[in-house]
């Protein structure tokens, strides 16, 4: 479904990721492991389009999306629920799911069902859909930034650290929520972390992430007793 | 008394332009995060396509009106295409100096298109009429109420209509609404001919009641920064508000102390605004 080969990006005259190739296929659970500044959000950033890679191939569903523009790469059906959530601050929760189903403004009874998918998934989005985005706690904002994303119906979804910043107990939830998404809607998923433990007990296989290079690639069930793993992430 | 309410009168009514215009370059504020220096001179432009549509080609008023605000829309994308885009991503100064490049051209092109003299659109509702023992020209009714319709059409645009909120959205967060599938380079365009396509809309309103000429637009738009910096950069409610208070300040100003100075009391007005508020009268702090 997605595959990238050999792909640079370079920010501000250095490459933050490095010479990247993976592939996932249709309905897998992928995590992306990386301590801050491994180049985790510039390879996803450069994989939805908001950076041109420098060198290298990305092809989604055999479409290559090298020099596509992120809003022609969101109506492919990949779409990035980004680092630091980006929302609409001063529109509502409703307005701000809206804009989520975008690309398929036409489609009223879709929407109409990846809402009350959305509603369903986190309740409380139901519960304040006519309050301001910018007035949520951290954990409100990540759910609606996770249902923003869904609300385009992706065929896969690229989740940028969503744990980031939150309790441990807001962390799990929206663990589950993101393991049912992939389970449950059978949605493919790629999930950057630095929070590898939570990471690796959800997902199917993991790549980690160093100076922008992939240092490491396997099953979450064999990442979570790698040595390297264990000491980087893990803390043990 | 009368005197009172018939300078509150004239107020509303300068006050119903400034808002309008004032709107335009907040709306386009908010999608640049820069201001468009050469507002005020696509307005300028905007009253002499209406009397050019008028005098040479003999155009009913509303016909020519309607007719400016297709141009200057056009005009609109053309500028944000050509002296703003290639700049986007460049220190904001080189905006600037593209925009005062921008004004200069249009300013030199109707001097040289229609000569520095000012112009005079006749007044096509000359009659007076009385409300309230208070008496005033058609006209001037009517700019109150063709720019409330303005005003009240551009809000349930932007509150209500997709499109509208798209707008929002990309003036709230670029890159969130890149990732939706928003178009950000299309709404660019959209917002840039909404602004100027209403700012035509408030020359050709009060074209029949002011002169124009090439040098209007310096001041006015001077005047719609004070305005959406009185309110607020980038507040949609800030610029209507800002608009009606400098409108009736000129007004009151103007009618009871020296006409010569109303341009004083706006100007003067804005600095003493700020030093009370200095994120303007609907600013918000950044949320979120």
């Amino acid at each position: 479904m997605l595959k990238l080969t050999n792909v640079t990006t370079v920010v501000g005259g250095f490459p933050a990721v490095r010479d990247v190739s993976l592939e996932i296929k249709k309905g897998e659970f992928v995590a992306l492991l990386g301590s801050n500044g491994a180049g985790k959000t510039t390879l996803f950033r450069t994989i939805a389009g908001v950076l041109k890679p420098s060198k290298g191939v990305i092809e989604f569903n055999g479409k290559q999306l090298n020099n596509l523009p992120a809003h022609k790469i969101v109506m492919l059906g990949l779409s990035l629920c980004p680092e630091g959530r980006q929302l609409f601050p001063h529109l509502s929760v409703y307005k701000n799911l809206m804009m989520g189903a975008y690309t398929r403004r036409n489609d009223h009874k879709g929407i109409q069902l990846s809402l009350e998918q959305v509603y369903e998934l986190f309740p409380i989005l139901k519960e304040r859909k006519n309050q301001l985005a910018g007035t949520f706690s951290g954990g409100q904002q990540q759910m609606l930034a996770i249902g923003r994303a869904l609300m385009s119906k992706p065929d896969m979804l690229l989740l940028d650290e969503p744990s980031i910043g939150l309790a441990p107990l807001v962390v799990q939830k929206i663990a589950d929520v993101i393991k049912n998404i992939s389970k449950e809607m059978g949605t493919t998923v790629f999930l950057s972390e630095q929070n590898a433990n939570m990471a690796l007990m959800i997902t199917d296989r993991g790549y980690v992430l160093e100076n922008g290079k992939i240092v490491l690639a396997g099953p979450s069930s064999e990442l979570i007793y790698n040595e390297t793993v264990k000491k980087a992430y893990l803390g043990a | 008394m009368d005197l009172f309410l018939q300078q509150i009168l004239n107020g509303i009514m300068l006050g119903s332009t400034y808002a309008v215009v004032a709107l335009g370059l907040t709306l386009v504020f908010g999608i640049l995060h820069i201001p468009n220096f050469a507002h005020g001179h696509l307005y300028m432009l905007g009253g002499y396509v209406t009397f050019f549509f008028i005098t040479l080609l003999g155009f009913g008023f509303w016909t020519a009106m309607i007719s400016s605000m297709i141009i200057l829309a056009l005009i609109g994308i053309l500028v944000e295409r050509v002296v703003y885009r290639p700049l986007r991503d460049q220190p904001h100064i080189n905006s600037f100096i593209s925009a005062i490049g921008a004004l200069m051209f249009l300013e030199t092109f109707v001097v040289v298109a229609w000569g520095p003299q000012g112009q005079r659109i006749p007044n096509p509702y000359p009659n007076p009429v009385e409300i309230g023992g208070i008496i005033l020209t058609q006209q001037r009714l009517l700019v109150i109420i063709a720019a409330i319709v303005l005003i009240v059409l551009l809000q349930l645009f932007l509150k209500k209509t997709t499109p509208g909120t798209t707008i929002e959205a990309v003036a709230q967060n670029r890159e969130g609404a890149m990732l939706v599938g928003i178009n950000v380079n299309r709404v660019s365009s959209m917002t840039f001919a909404i602004s100027t396509a209403t700012a035509a809309a408030a020359a050709s309103l009060v074209a029949p009641i002011f002169m124009i000429s090439p040098s209007m637009g310096a001041l006015l738009g001077m005047k719609a920064f004070v305005i959406v910096i009185l309110g607020g950069l980038g507040s949609v409610p800030g610029a209507i508000f800002g608009g009606y208070i400098l409108g009736l300040i000129e007004a009151l100003g103007g009618g009871y102390i020296s006409a010569d100075y109303k341009d004083v009391f706006a100007f003067g007005a804005l600095i003493l605004i700020l030093a009370i508020r200095p994120t303007g009268l609907f600013g918000r702090e950044e949320v979120g």
